[in-house]
């Protein structure tokens, strides 16, 4: 019995794990936390005051809810809107011009013929809706449009007046250039649109809107160029947003982890910008953005890893430029990675191979260090990610202080105090700076994650183990895919027809071609061709 | 029982090939016993490893898309095929295991002489078990894209060799001094088992190759390129080391890489070596150890991914029971697996397998001829 009652208990356990880390696992959930959804009901099923009621009953007692009866001609209507989403100033005067003007004349609206024929007249340009659903009715009041409902009308009157304060296109805060577009993408959904409008002027760039959250109701858009982009990704794509079911989305970073291929990693398999001329770039690579209201990132899928190194910057300054900074990045990235972990392992088990007077020297300025290499790498590397983070979350007010208190207390005094060497500021000091060099901010934080693994490995296998942990990365990330694409292509499996645009940037006119891993629809982007020659000296003159 | 079809670009496939060849050969040098003149044993192996490997191509060819295993099963039956994969597998596991225990004796005694063997073997199978278990696309990946470093490290270590003035022609010199004989002696058998004949572990492999006329073509490149590249390693040990010195040395390259210095400043670039070897180390176990997990897969009929955490394990283990120290490993390796195994394994098994398959095929024509004529 004993057995048995174990056994049962570690199945138990399993179970327990399971759920705990299931995904799909689903759950019945308790009725009450199911969110309200109004009753899919045909207006035409109800009498007038029956739908008052239901209205307001579905948004109880909140306090935004403004229910006015309104008349037009000789029909009685009732208005409903939240007042705190719509823009009442415009309202007020549609309500003047269009509504009441009307009343003079003996306008009778009896049918969905007649609302029809009102609309039309009245806002035929504004856009206007008609709703024959309780549900529908529901949800337009919940977006911010005005619902005008009339007696013995099977049709309610929907009207477009959202209050769209927000923040107004500024200057991108986390990817700046020197020279390019100096407009980002803010939180609402259609201005971002309307940017990337803009700048492809288009009929096949097209966006599909999905409604995410199942108590938010965000509005998330998928875009794409239709003629370019593999219609099997823009599948997957769509699929994998049609699948999502969560309760919330605030921010594009929650869609990116329902939608990513499912691995454990620590790299991005998604990329994200703020800047609109980088969007219209990828969307001309035949990539799929995904623009998610209230978040002024923006996915961009499928993602490479070699992705993460360009800058839209690249493309607008001098190729040989362009080339070199990417070498830069690659360099720092390597930087970023691997020189606390080279410090602590060449320091423990090869000190022959450093040239005899730096090691001289090294050895000298730790003669005060008590402690082994790690622990000194340690310490600044983790005292570093603590000012980082101080540095990101504080009030700006106070952001002096912590430059402050890094740059001399921590740098030069725990230098002088001899709790670390000189050389180990330099070392924390390199490897931080290497990793603020990528355009893309979620890239250098797997950097930063794989570094610490590093320096315990290095502690303990020296050179030896930092190998090892690099081959073990670089079969982690060739065994990566985002939406199907190898995240190593075009390097493994080795494209070289797409080289042009990865290590180096060759001139824009030499890359006629879209990236071949994207499997785009249209693989050449122009003509092949060459710059233009100066113009040839005419064969009459002579000077 | 889901398979994912795994399939090797060319790139990969002439990568995984260099590397293989490169692997341990590069790290305990091959032909030295024919003192002054082994690069011309290598030159010897280049031409006879083009002759094996075409062989292995031609075997493979018969069957498109069948494995080693399978292509036994088509001979005989399933039975006496598993009693052969039992065999192969067990092989293929040895060498796996053989390979790894030179590596951890080379960084044994080079880079970490305080830190036991059986620690850095692990470490490596971990790594290699987690690259299989990711699947053969991944090691191929793996090796295209750590190769060109490869490459560029032993143009590096050429370079400096060469501006540091270590290299001296007179150690090679006079060509043939004690005849074609000496040469031919450690060419055959020798050279043939170890490492070209070791190729018979990529039958496994080819059976994922789509388009076998490019993949020709692409192998018998690759051979040739490794084989030159092994010529140049040989010729620059024996170029700068001298005979003597190299015959001694259990690890001759490291040994002619320690010589590097350059201003003060580049000395003692062992680790670049080192790094040399890894990766041809972990191509190679790799590769021996995929033979024997697809060898475990045909008896079991299991994806052989389940198997590879595991079987890296006992690999890490095997290797350091294998032999007491490293001459002892040496001598096993050099004399008595040579007739007991490599010979008979990598030469007259495939030679007498060919043979029945080409009988059985012409059988099969003839009857089809003769059903054509009723």
């Amino acid at each position: 019995m004993e057995k048995t009652k174990e056994g049962r208990k570690g199945v138990k356990g399993m179970n327990y794990f399971k759920k705990l880390m299931s995904i799909n696992g689903k759950k019945e959930i308790p009725s009450d936390v199911v969110p309200t959804k109004a009753k899919e009901i045909g207006i035409d099923h109800l009498t007038f005051e029956a739908l008052k009621e239901i209205i307001n009953e579905t948004f109880g007692n909140t306090t935004d809810l403004q229910s006015d009866v309104i008349r037009v001609g000789n029909s009685e209507g009732c208005i409903y809107y939240l007042e705190t989403v719509v823009n009442t100033e415009m309202l007020k005067e549609m309500l003047g011009n269009t509504l009441e003007n009307s009343a003079d004349k003996d306008i009778v609206i009896a049918t969905v013929d007649d609302l029809q024929e009102l609309s039309k007249k009245s806002f035929g340009v504004s856009g206007y809706k008609l709703l024959k659903t309780v549900n529908h009715i529901v949800s337009s009041i919940l977006e911010g449009r005005i619902v005008i409902v009339f007696r013995g009308v099977g049709q309610a009157l929907s009207l477009n007046y959202i209050n769209s304060e927000g923040r107004a296109v500024a200057e991108p805060t986390t990817q700046t250039v020197v020279r390019g577009p100096k407009d980002s993408f803010v939180e609402d959904a259609s201005t971002n649109i309307n940017l990337i409008r803009k700048r492809i002027k288009n009929h096949h760039l097209r966006f599909e809107k999905f409604m995410i959250g199942n108590e938010t109701r965000t509005n998330v858009y998928m875009g794409y160029m239709y003629s370019i982009a593999n219609e099997k990704i823009v599948a997957e794509v769509r699929s994998r947003l049609n699948e999502i079911d969560i309760s919330a989305v605030f921010e594009s970073a929650n869609i990116e982890e329902l939608i990513t291929d499912k691995s454990i990693t620590v790299f991005p398999l998604a990329m994200n910008t703020e800047r609109p001329d980088a969007v219209a770039t990828y969307l001309m690579d035949s990539k799929i953005v995904i623009i998610i209201d209230g978040s002024p990132f923006v996915l961009i899928v499928p993602a490479v890893l070699t992705d993460f190194f360009t800058s839209p910057e690249d493309n607008y300054q001098n190729y040989f430029m362009s080339s070199f900074v990417r070498l830069i990045r690659y360099i720092s990235f390597m930087i970023g990675l691997i020189m606390p972990s080279a410090y602590v392992g060449v320091l423990t088990f090869h000190p022959e191979l450093l040239p005899t007077t730096l090691l001289l020297s090294v050895i000298a300025q730790r003669e005060d260090v008590p402690f082994p290499a790690v622990v000194e790498v340690f310490i600044m590397e983790i005292t570093f990610e603590i000012l980082r983070e101080a540095g990101v979350r504080m009030p700006r007010a106070v952001g002096q202080t912590v430059s402050i208190v890094g740059a001399l207390v921590i740098g030069q005094a725990a230098a002088e105090a001899g709790i670390i060497s000189n050389i180990m500021v330099i070392i924390v000091a390199i490897t931080a700076i290497a990793n603020f060099v990528f355009p893309n901010y979620n890239f250098a934080n797997a950097s930063r994650l794989i570094r610490f693994v590093l320096i315990i490995v290095a502690s303990i296998l020296g050179l030896y183990g930092v190998l090892l942990i690099l081959v073990f990365m670089v079969a982690h990330l060739s065994s990566l895919r985002s939406f199907g694409v190898p995240y190593l292509a075009p390097v493994a499996p080795f494209i070289v027809e797409d080289q042009k645009d990865v290590f180096v940037r060759l001139p824009i006119w030499s890359i006629s071609k879209r990236p071949s891993y994207l499997s785009p629809n249209i693989k050449n982007k122009q003509k092949p061709q060459g710059s233009p020659s100066p113009p040839k000296p005419e064969s009459g003159k002579k000077q | 029982m889901i398979m994912l079809t795994e399939k090797l670009s060319l790139t990969q496939i002439f990568t995984m090939i260099i590397n293989f060849l490169l692997g341990s050969s590069i790290v305990v040098g091959v032909g030295i016993e024919a003192k002054r003149d082994a690069w011309l044993v290598v030159l010897i192996g280049m031409f006879i490893g083009l002759i094996i490997m075409s062989f292995y191509l031609y075997l493979m060819s018969l069957l498109p898309g069948k494995n080693i295993y399978e292509i036994i099963e088509y001979c005989f039956s399933r039975k006496v095929a598993v009693l052969f994969a039992l065999v192969y597998l067990s092989y293929f596991i040895y060498i796996s295991s053989r390979v790894i225990r030179d590596f951890g004796e080379l960084i044994t005694s080079a880079i970490l002489p305080a830190t036991p063997i059986e620690f850095t073997i692990l470490m490596l199978m971990l790594v290699i078990g987690y690259i299989l278990y990711l699947g053969i696309e991944v090691l191929g990946r793996t090796a295209e894209i750590f190769s060109p470093y490869m490459f560029l490290f032993i143009l590096l270590l050429f370079i400096f060799l060469y501006a540091g003035e270590k290299i001296n022609l007179t150690n090679v010199q006079p060509i043939l001094s004690s005849g074609i004989k000496p040469i031919l002696k450690s060419a055959i058998p020798s050279i043939i088992a170890f490492p070209y004949g070791e190729l018979i572990a990529f039958t496994v492999i080819f059976a994922h190759i789509g388009d076998f006329k490019i993949t020709r073509r692409v192998c018998l490149i690759s051979v040739f390129v490794a084989s030159l590249i092994l010529l140049s390693s040989v010729f620059l040990i024996i170029a700068t080391l001298g005979e003597n010195t190299a015959a001694r040395a259990n690890f001759p390259l490291l040994i002619a890489a320690r010589l590097v210095s350059i201003g003060e400043f580049l000395e003692r670039i062992d680790v670049l070596v080192v790094f040399i070897m890894m990766l041809g180390i972990l191509i190679k176990s790799s590769v021996f150890l995929y033979g024997g997990l697809k060898g475990i897969e045909y008896i079991f009929k299991i994806p052989y991914r389940y198997f590879a955490m595991p079987v890296s394990c006992i690999v890490a283990m095997f290797s350091i029971f294998i032999s007491l120290d490293f001459s002892d490993h040496l001598i096993e390796g050099l004399n008595i697996d040579l007739f007991i195994l490599h010979v008979p394994l990598e030469f007259i098994v495939p030679i007498f397998i060919t043979f029945i398959v080409l009988v059985k095929k012409w059988k099969k024509q003839r009857k089809e001829e003769k059903g054509l004529k009723v």
